[in-house]
């Protein structure tokens, strides 16, 4: 099967799982027991006001006319508009994805760099001392706690010490204040990413450290590593030129294929950090009954888990051609 | 694909006991078991300590009890070793009561999602054709949907869960990952003379799934189990430390939730951390055990496992 | 190696980053307020979250406020008290001379084009206060009459201190509203990025996610007035709200000074550490507010008004308040909160109180075994002796069925899921199947208030209005319907007739006995339990800014806005 034919499947695939998800998701949101009218608890709502409210949102209708109404504006770009907000939920949802993603990406290529680095380390000296330490560590940090270790790190590192945010994305001084410079913008935000970042690459990274050392021990197995060797090259290039390359290919897939758990993650750090990102919107609009947003927030991350499914799938062929889907 | 070794194929009937103690006495070589061994040893004392402490005094009943005298967190002292809790409520006792909802938690979820993932994982690798193209599609659905949010979008849509629909839910969504594992066992399997013998013996499908596939997956379902346990228990505790989970439970995630949202974990560090460190320490022990159950069984199938 | 430098560059930054926190100087003063969460909206309309209404209170202003200590309508933006003409049902408000904050004057105009926007397009929470308006005049720019349609009590106290808004930005968007097919969608949803208001402050930006920030108006009709016998400011050129997810990192945020007040209630466990903190001052404030435990008398087994009064007797209110507010609360004994001193009425059955344990359960015990109940195992034996008791019959001989007494989850109000628990302990020595069941708050409002589906629960209004109109709306028959106030489901024709009266009465004298009467019916038949009016705890610190003015409610009021300067001044 030629690499486009395949990718085309699957893409019709994932379009099939996608309005499954979509269609559950609308379905199970409906059906739910509260609304977003029935949290006001206000003595001057009266009953008609709040009957007037749920006409006017569309909530009276009959389920399949609302998932009609909804299909046909999915179709045209329009997710709804929030309920809580009272704004689209596109502009929402476009200026939390991109607070999600710099911190994501960031420290999803962080910790596989260092579980790349370290592991390679760990295999190589496997059975020492550094290996035992290493292995060790990287599955402690790996079950450690995600909430309870931000809280912690907020704790020590920006309360205790000090020098950190306690949490937010920007600080309103410097941003309120318009004598500061783009520079000095971006800075503070990367100020306030160290603490969410370090809380997610603590987690991460002892899980490609460990993949990387089994995939590492693999490698150095295979013929062509023992015909470097025959051919007399050092074990540095052995090391770093031959068997690292082919061994980092699982760490990539893992990047792809635990993205749905990174996700949960990024939510919890998300929470605790007060990060303005999709994962917070997530939790708080599910808390609140916002249909349409939370909706939206859930098959954003689905539709991105799906896809970097399938870009792994397509990257692991490319690089790897003896593999055939 | 890869094959399974030939020393753990196991014929019914077979030498299954002598299988098991030989591979104890690997499992008892390795240092990450040991560890894992004894920490989970000190967790399950704690959880039937949990039973005897309410009978000690009322006041040590985690959810009910409070100190007549206390009404605010204080820190450790000679009644409450650990310190109360905002209301006065013993903390060591929560903490006690705690790991038996995690062990309850973990091994409950893990228990179930194995059953259903070893199940599907077999008949889609047995039946082949349709059934296995649409049972893996559902996995492979269930898969890319992070647990976690998931079972946060149901709890809170209905509105709070009770701690077993809780437990049930990740037994639905954590079995793919099982199914997929065993059906490829299964498919190599099948190919096996013995599997061929029985065929033509005139056994009917379902025999053969339990009689001669089941004893020789069920290593790799125990293993996978583990695993599971992990990731069950985290999901609970994440999912209390939200606000989603049973209020009517003393789970540790639901611990560190009070901490937080009463305003006392800045001040009353006896109350942060414990919780933290035992959900950590337990899903550390499990995730050890697991490493080391998956070198006794089959050295090679260690990279399929990480990352979950 | 680029992978090994690029692990030492990390570090490097952090290092680098370090001296940025410290650079969080203050030189000029900016008033620096800590919010829970995130303002929803700045559309007046949509506007139901408590943070967006502190943001807007500071831009939109309304005709009459409170004053601070005495609670009595003050004339704010309106110039003197409103005239009442009995013959023709009207009253007329003359307004100050004010300027919006784009510079133009605010009119009559402005006034009556706000009650005609209410009443059109029946805005939810603002209509039921304006739609019994007959018809509103504007003779001169400065003087409005508003004829009612009928003598409504409320008019003075909840529609005279609605917010007004200005014609010019609306009456556009009012317009293009009234095209679409959902007008008040459109209304409630469209979007103002910068409101125009005659309050003390404008909008400057509004950093989602961040902060809010505002500065001083300078076209406040009330610069350098005095008003109430206070000098108003504001004093301060601006206001910079940030938002913090979480209390915990408020408070903190509060100690290390990068606010200088958390506008928010805190929980008792804060306490002890603030109060020792240098720098930083707690303030204690009444709230208006209600929390209660209803019932469903609707049906069994709470339509029996002896087991509702047998719970009444029950409950330790007293113990809820010491142990789980900590004592920073008030014991409730009527539906009406003591602190509203004028219409609280003192003289209702006060149950239990005062009692301890062993009396409550006697008490009880004598109310139901007066009223046909019987047990298995009685809570009091023949010796006088009190034991636990056990499986409860009711009258008609059965055992009682398990109810729930339905509760907020811990992390919504830890305070109402503990006296669920403490109530169902309560109830379980006497031999009741009393089970405590916290619940997700939009669907314990939904079972409660939508479908009636409850034994009973525990709920509370945080902010009740000054004004006792509630009393009627939570008891009144025709209000038992879905999504209405009366949860409990509670029908007494003379409550009716004397609820009704009390709307239309314009004399506060009579009014105040009619509302008397309906407290001491309520808290004879007890739908309702009033258990506890908790103390607002807010934190400020008293280094940087001073002026905060206690009220109802809390100091964050447009009273302290005005008032707050740098202590340096």
């Amino acid at each position: 099967m030629g690499i486009r034919k395949f990718i085309f499947k699957r893409l019709i695939e994932i379009l099939v799982i996608f309005f499954i998800i979509l269609t559950v998701l609308f379905v199970l949101l409906r059906l739910s027991p509260g609304d977003p009218v029935s949290r006001i608890v206000d003595p001057t709502m009266t009953p008609e006001d709040a009957q007037r409210l749920i006409e006017q949102l569309g909530l009276n209708q009959p389920i399949w006319i609302q998932y009609g109404y909804y299909l046909k504006n999915f179709f045209l770009g329009n997710l709804g508009i929030s309920f809580h907000y009272g704004q689209p939920v596109t502009s929402i949802i476009w200026s939390r994805l991109f607070n999600t993603i710099i911190l994501f990406t960031t420290a999803v290529i962080l910790s596989a760099l260092a579980g790349v680095f370290l592991g390679k380390i760990a295999s190589w000296h496997k059975g020492e001392r550094t290996d035992t330490w290493l292995t060790l560590s990287a599955l402690v940090c790996h079950t450690l706690f995600l909430p309870w270790v931000a809280l912690i790190f907020i704790w020590v590192f920006a309360y205790k010490i000090g020098g950190f945010p306690l949490t937010g994305m920007i600080s309103a001084e410097i941003w309120a204040d318009p004598s500061s410079g783009f520079w000095l913008k971006l800075l503070d935000v990367a100020h306030h990413m160290i603490l969410p970042l370090l809380t997610l690459f603590l987690i991460h990274f002892g899980s490609y450290l460990l993949i990387m050392r089994s995939s590492m021990l693999d490698t150095l197995r295979e013929d062509y590593i023992l015909t470097a060797r025959a051919k007399g090259l050092t074990e540095k290039i052995i090391r770093n030129r031959h068997a690292a390359p082919n061994a980092a290919l699982p760490v990539i897939t893992s990047v792809g294929l635990s993205l749905a758990f990174s996700i949960s993650g990024g939510a919890l750090t998300e929470t605790v950090f007060s990060w303005p990102g999709i994962g917070r919107e997530l939790v708080f609009s599910v808390s609140n009954n916002d249909y349409p947003l939370a909706q939206a927030c859930f098959l954003l991350i689905a539709i991105v888990v799906l896809l970097s499914n399938l870009v792994v799938d397509v990257l692991y062929m490319y690089l790897d051609p003896r593999i055939r889907y | 694909m890869k094959e399974p070794d030939r020393k753990n194929i196991f014929t019914p009937g077979s030498i299954f006991s002598d299988r098991l103690l030989e591979n104890w006495s690997i499992f008892k070589e390795n240092l990450l078991g040991k560890i894992g061994l004894t920490l989970l040893i000190i967790f399950a004392f704690m959880a039937v300590a949990s039973f005897f402490t309410p009978l000690i005094d009322p006041m040590y009943n985690p959810m009910t009890g409070v100190d007549p005298n206390i009404s605010y967190s204080t820190g450790p002292s000679f009644h409450h070793w650990l310190g109360t809790d905002f209301i006065g409520r013993d903390i060591l006792s929560q903490l006690l009561a705690g790991a038996r909802i995690a062990f309850m938690v973990g091994i409950s979820a893990a228990f179930m999602s194995i059953v259903l993932g070893t199940f599907i994982g077999m008949v889609a690798g047995y039946a082949g054709k349709s059934t296995d193209a649409l049972l893996m599609r559902l996995a492979d659905m269930i898969m890319v949907m992070p647990t976690l949010l998931v079972v946060l979008i149901l709890s809170s849509l209905f509105g709070q869960l009770n701690i077993w629909i809780i437990v049930l839910l990740i037994a639905l969504f954590r079995w793919p990952g099982v199914s997929r594992v065993i059906r490829s066992q299964t498919l190599s399997l099948k190919q096996r003379p013995f599997i061929e013998a029985a065929k033509v013996a005139g056994a009917s499908p379902l025999r053969i799934i339990f009689r001669h596939i089941l004893p020789n997956v069920l290593p790799l379902s125990l293993l996978y189990m583990t695993f599971r346990v992990t990731s069950a228990i985290i999901i609970e505790a994440a999912l209390s430390f939200l606000g989603f989970g049973d209020p009517g439970t003393v789970s540790w995630g639901m611990m560190l939730q009070w901490v937080w949202k009463t305003g006392n974990m800045f001040q009353a560090p006896y109350w942060l951390i414990p919780p933290g460190i035992c959900i950590s320490l337990l899903t550390l022990a499990f995730y050890m055990l697991g490493r080391a159950m998956e070198e006794v069984i089959d050295p090679r199938l260690r990279k399929e496992v990480e990352g979950e | 190696m680029l992978k090994s430098k690029i692990i030492w560059f990390i570090p490097a930054i952090i290092f680098f980053l370090l001296p940025l926190s410290c650079a969080e100087q203050r030189s000029d003063p900016i008033l620096k307020i800590g919010l829970h969460e995130e303002p929803k909206t700045l559309n007046i309309w949509l506007a139901s979250d408590a943070n967006s209404k502190r943001i807007l209170s500071l831009i939109y202003q309304p005709l009459y406020l409170r004053a601070p200590d005495t609670l009595d309508l003050i004339p704010w933006l309106a110039a003197d008290q409103p005239e009442f003409h009995p013959d023709t049902i009207s009253y007329t408000v003359r307004l100050k001379q004010a300027k919006w904050s784009d510079g133009s004057e605010v009119t009559s105009a402005d006034v009556a084009f706000t009650a005609n926007l209410i009443k059109e397009f029946k805005i939810p929470r603002h209509y039921s206060q304006w739609k019994f308006i007959k018809k509103i005049e504007t003779p001169d720019n400065h003087t409005v009459i508003f004829y009612l349609s009928r003598p409504e009590a409320i008019f003075r106290d909840r529609t005279l201190t609605t917010t007004i808004v200005q014609e010019k930005e609306w009456s556009q968007i009012a317009e293009n509203a009234k095209k679409q097919k959902k007008p008040l969608r459109f209304l409630l949803n469209y979007k103002i990025d910068n409101p125009v208001g005659c309050g003390p402050f404008v909008l400057t930006e509004w950093q989602k996610g961040a902060y809010v920030h505002l500065k001083q108006s300078p076209y406040f009709f009330g610069k350098n007035r005095r008003i109430d016998r206070r000098l108003i400011g504001p004093y301060i050129d601006d206001i910079l709200f940030k938002i913090y997810g979480t209390s915990d990192v408020a408070v903190l945020a509060l100690k290390k000074g990068s606010i200088d007040m958390f506008w928010w209630g805190l929980q008792p466990g804060y306490l002890k550490n603030l109060q020792q903190h240098k720098g930083i001052k707690v303030l204690f404030n009444k709230k208006s507010a209600l929390y209660f435990m209803g019932f469903n008398v609707r049906k069994k087994p709470f339509e029996d008004v002896n087991l509702r009064r047998a719970i009444a007797v029950l409950i330790n209110k007293d113990f809820i308040i010491s142990r789980i507010l900590q004592g920073y609360g008030t014991r409730m004994d009527s539906i009406v909160p003591p602190g509203n001193k004028y219409w609280f009425c003192p003289d209702v059955d006060l149950y239990g109180k005062g009692l301890d344990r062993k009396e409550r359960i006697k008490k009880a015990y004598h109310i139901l075994r007066n009223a046909g109940y019987t047990w298995v195992v009685p809570p009091v034996d023949n010796n006088g002796h009190v034991v636990s008791g056990e499986g409860i019959r009711t009258p008609d001989e059965r055992l009682m069925e398990p109810f729930e007494i339905l509760t907020p989850p811990a992390d919504y109000d830890p305070l109402r899921a503990m006296s669920g628990l403490m109530i169902q302990e309560w109830l379980r020595a006497i031999g009741m199947p009393a089970f405590s069941k916290p619940m997700a708050f939009g669907a314990l409002l939904e079972q409660v208030k939508g479908r009636h589906e409850f034994d009973a629960f525990v709920l509370g209004y945080g902010r009740l209005s000054l004004d006792p109109d509630y009393l009627r709306n939570f008891f009144l028959s025709s209000n038992d319907k879905p999504r209405g106030w009366n949860m409990s489901g509670y029908k007494n024709r003379y409550f009716d007739q004397l609820a009704n009266q009390s709307a239309s009465e314009m004399n506060r004298e009579i009014r105040k006995d009619l509302i008397w009467k309906m407290q001491k019916i309520i808290m004879a038949d007890v739908p309702y339990i009033p258990l506890y009016d908790p103390k607002l705890i807010e934190a400020v610190r008293n280094d940087t800014f001073r002026g905060w003015v206690n009220m109802l409610d809390g100091i964050g009021n447009i009273w302290s806005f005005c008032q707050v300067k740098p202590v340096s001044r």
